[in-house]
C-alpha cells in the first residue's frame, strides 16, 4: 500500500496545514550538524531495566472512580453509554 | 521573605487564626480576583478539610507543618471528583476520576487545595493566553502577560491568594512565570516527583514542581512530593533535603553561558543586571567561568521538535470516545476529526500537526532523530560543564513580559522567548527561578539529582545580591 497520509489525516484535524513558524524551527534542525548521530547513545537513562519492572497487578477501581468514568462519558441514552457511530454507511 | 508555611503553622497552632477563617479569606480573594487566575474553586472540599484541622487543634492534637496550609493546583492535575480542564474546550467538563501522586502526597500531609489554576491549554504556551478562561494577567502589571504555561499558579502565589501552588514545567512553564511575577519556581530533576496524574505534554521533560514566595517553602513542599512511585516508572528515589543542608553554601565555582549574554536578542537592562550580579559574586570570592553552549535557535528547535512529537502522540487519545466534548459526525473517523478540530486551540493544533510532521516517514530521520541526537549532545555538554563548575547561573528570559495579545500574533517569537529555559529541560536538570538579579529573575541550575545544591546556592544568593 502506498497511500500518502497528509498531516490533517495523521492529526485527525480537519484542514490542518503545516505552520510556517514551526517549519522555521524544523529548518534549524535540518541544517544542524550533530557530532553524534547515534540517538541510541542516550546519556539520560530513563528506560527501566527489565529487572526493575513493577509487578503486573490488577487493581480494582474504587466505586467513586468508576462513577466518575461513567460521568465523563460523552453520550448517554436510556441508561446506556452511547459510542460514536462506528459503522460507515 | 521567610517561610509562609511556618508562619501560618505557628498562627494555627497558637490559635491566633482558625483554619476555616484562613481558607475562607483566601477563597474570597480568589473569587473576587480580576487576574483570570482561577478555572474552578474547590470551596466545599477546602472548607470541609479546614473544619477538620480546626477540630484537631481544638482537641489539642498535634498538627503537621503542612496541615491546614492552603495551596493551588495548575489545572492539568488530577484531583478526584474535581474538574481537570487543561484550560481546554475539549475537557471543559471533565472530572478527575483519580488523584495525581504528587497532589495525594500533599493531601496526606494535610495541605488544603483551594483552586484549579488557569494555564496555557495542555501546557502549550509561554504566556497563559492560550486558554478558554481568559488571558492571565501579570501580578505586577496587569497589562502584561503572566507568563506560562503555569501563569495562574504564579499569579496566585505572587498575590498571596495561595501559600504555594503546584505547577508543571516541560520547557520553562514554572520558571518563566515565576520570573515574570517575582516569586520562586522550581523545576526539580526529571523523575524526582512522580508524573502520575499530570496530563502528559512531553513525557521526556514533563516535571512537577512548586511555586512559592520563599526558598524554605519550596524545600518543604519539594520534600513532601518527592519519591519513587510505582505508577511512574521514570520516577527516582531521592533523599530529603534538610534545612541545615541548605543553610551554608559550599559553592566555589559558577558558570554562565557566554552566548546567552552576548546574544542580540537579550534586553540591554537584563544583560547589564546579569553582569552586575556576576561581578558581585566575584567580589564574594566565587570563581566565575564563561562557558560555551549551543546557540539559542538550536536549543529552541531541538526542544520544540521533541516536545511537539511527544504531544502529538500524547494528545492522540483525546478524541471524544470515552470522555471529552464529543461532536458526533457521519462516521467514527469524522467524529474524531470534527471533535478535535472544534475543541483544540490554534496553538495546540499547531503543535500536534508539527509533531506529526516530524514523526512521519521521510521526515523522522531528517528532523526527529536528529533532534534526539542533539539532545544527547546538549546533555553531554552539561555533564562536562558540571565537571568544571558547581552551578550554572542564567537569566530566566531574554526580555521583559510582553503585553497581553502580542504573543498570540507571533508564535515564532513566543517559541524563541523560551531560549534560556528549554536547555535545562532537555538536560533534565534541577533549576530554580529566584526573584533577584534581573527584572525577570535568575535561574540557578546544578547537575542532575543535585537539587539540594540549587537551594543551597539560592540561600547564599538571597543574602549576597
Amino acid at each position: 500500500m502506498n497511500k500518502t497520509m497528509t498531516v490533517d489525516i495523521l492529526s485527525s484535524i480537519k484542514g490542518a496545514q503545516p505552520s510556517e513558524s514551526v517549519n522555521q524551527l524544523f529548518d534549524v534542525i535540518k541544517n544542524a550538524i550533530p557530532t553524534n548521530n547515534n540517538a541510541a547513545n542516550n546519556v539520560n537513562h530513563n528506560c527501566v531495566s527489565v529487572n526493575d519492572l513493577r509487578e503486573d497487578v490488577v487493581i480494582e477501581s474504587s466505586v467513586m472512580e468508576k462513577q466518575l468514568i461513567i460521568e465523563n462519558f460523552p453520550n448517554k441514552k436510556n441508561g446506556f453509554l452511547v459510542v460514536a457511530k462506528v459503522i460507515e454507511g | 521573605m521567610d517561610s509562609q508555611i511556618k508562619k501560618i503553622h505557628q498562627q494555627l497552632v497558637s490559635k491566633q487564626i482558625t483554619c476555616t477563617a484562613l481558607v475562607q479569606e483566601k477563597l474570597d480573594l480568589l473569587k473576587q480576583n480580576t487576574y483570570n487566575s482561577v478555572n474552578s474553586l474547590l470551596d466545599t472540599l477546602a472548607l470541609e478539610l479546614a473544619a477538620k484541622v480546626d477540630a484537631k487543634i481544638a482537641k489539642g492534637e498535634t498538627i503537621g507543618l503542612l496541615e491546614g496550609i492552603p495551596f493551588g493546583i495548575k489545572d492539568v492535575y488530577m484531583l478526584q471528583g474535581t474538574y481537570a480542564t487543561a484550560s481546554s474546550e475539549l475537557l471543559k467538563k471533565y472530572k478527575s476520576p483519580y488523584t495525581a501522586t504528587a497532589i495525594q502526597k500533599l493531601l496526606d500531609a494535610g495541605a488544603i487545595p483551594l483552586v484549579k489554576e488557569n494555564c496555557d491549554s495542555f501546557g502549550h504556551g509561554s504566556s497563559s493566553e492560550n486558554t478558554i478562561f481568559g488571558a492571565v494577567k501579570n501580578a505586577i502589571d496587569p497589562t502584561l502577560v503572566a507568563g506560562g504555561s503555569s501563569g495562574g499558579s504564579a499569579v496566585n502565589v505572587a498575590k498571596e491568594y495561595t501559600v504555594f501552588s503546584i505547577g508543571g514545567d516541560t520547557g520553562g512553564s514554572i520558571r518563566q512565570p515565576a520570573g515574570y511575577n517575582h516569586i520562586y519556581g522550581f523545576k526539580p530533576t526529571y523523575g524526582r516527583i512522580s508524573r502520575f496524574g499530570l496530563m502528559a505534554y512531553a513525557s521526556s521533560t514533563d516535571c512537577v514542581g512548586p511555586l512559592a514566595k520563599s526558598i524554605e517553602d519550596i524545600r518543604i513542599v519539594l520534600n513532601v512530593m518527592s519519591g519513587k512511585d510505582p505508577k511512574d516508572q521514570t520516577s527516582v528515589a531521592s533523599t530529603e533535603i534538610s534545612e541545615d543542608a541548605i543553610a551554608t553554601s559550599a559553592v566555589k565555582t559558577i558558570g554562565y553561558f557566554k552566548n546567552f549574554i552576548e546574544s542580540d536578542a537579550i534586553d540591554n537592562q537584563i544583560k547589564a543586571d546579569f553582569l552586575t550580579t556576576i561581578e558581585k559574586l566575584k567580589a564574594k570570592g566565587i570563581a566565575v567561568a564563561a562557558l560555551d553552549f549551543f546557540k539559542s535557535d538550536i536549543l529552541v528547535s531541538t526542544y520544540y521538535t521533541l516536545a511537539m512529537a511527544e504531544t502529538a502522540s500524547n494528545l492522540s487519545r483525546l478524541d471524544g470516545t470515552n470522555y471529552g466534548n464529543r461532536i458526533e459526525a457521519e462516521n467514527l473517523i469524522e467524529t474524531y476529526a470534527v471533535t478535535r478540530s472544534e475543541n483544540f486551540s490554534e496553538e495546540t493544533k499547531r503543535r500536534i500537526v508539527g509533531g506529526n510532521q516530524v514523526l512521519s516517514q521521510g521526515f523522522s530521520d531528517e528532523i526527529y532523530l536528529k533532534g534526539l541526537a542533539l539532545r544527547d549532545q546538549i546533555s553531554e555538554n552539561f555533564s562536562k560543564d558540571f565537571e568544571e563548575v558547581d552551578i550554572i547561573l542564567s537569566p530566566v528570559t531574554p526580555s521583559t513580559p510582553p503585553k497581553i495579545g502580542d504573543s498570540l500574533k507571533d508564535p515564532l517569537a513566543m517559541y524563541l522567548s523560551d531560549a534560556y529555559t528549554v536547555g535545562f529541560s532537555l538536560g533534565q536538570l534541577p533549576t530554580l527561578t529566584v526573584p533577584q538579579g534581573t527584572s525577570t529573575g535568575l535561574q540557578i541550575t546544578a547537575a542532575k539529582n543535585n537539587d539540594e545544591l540549587v537551594l543551597q546556592f539560592a540561600n547564599f544568593l538571597k543574602d549576597t545580591i
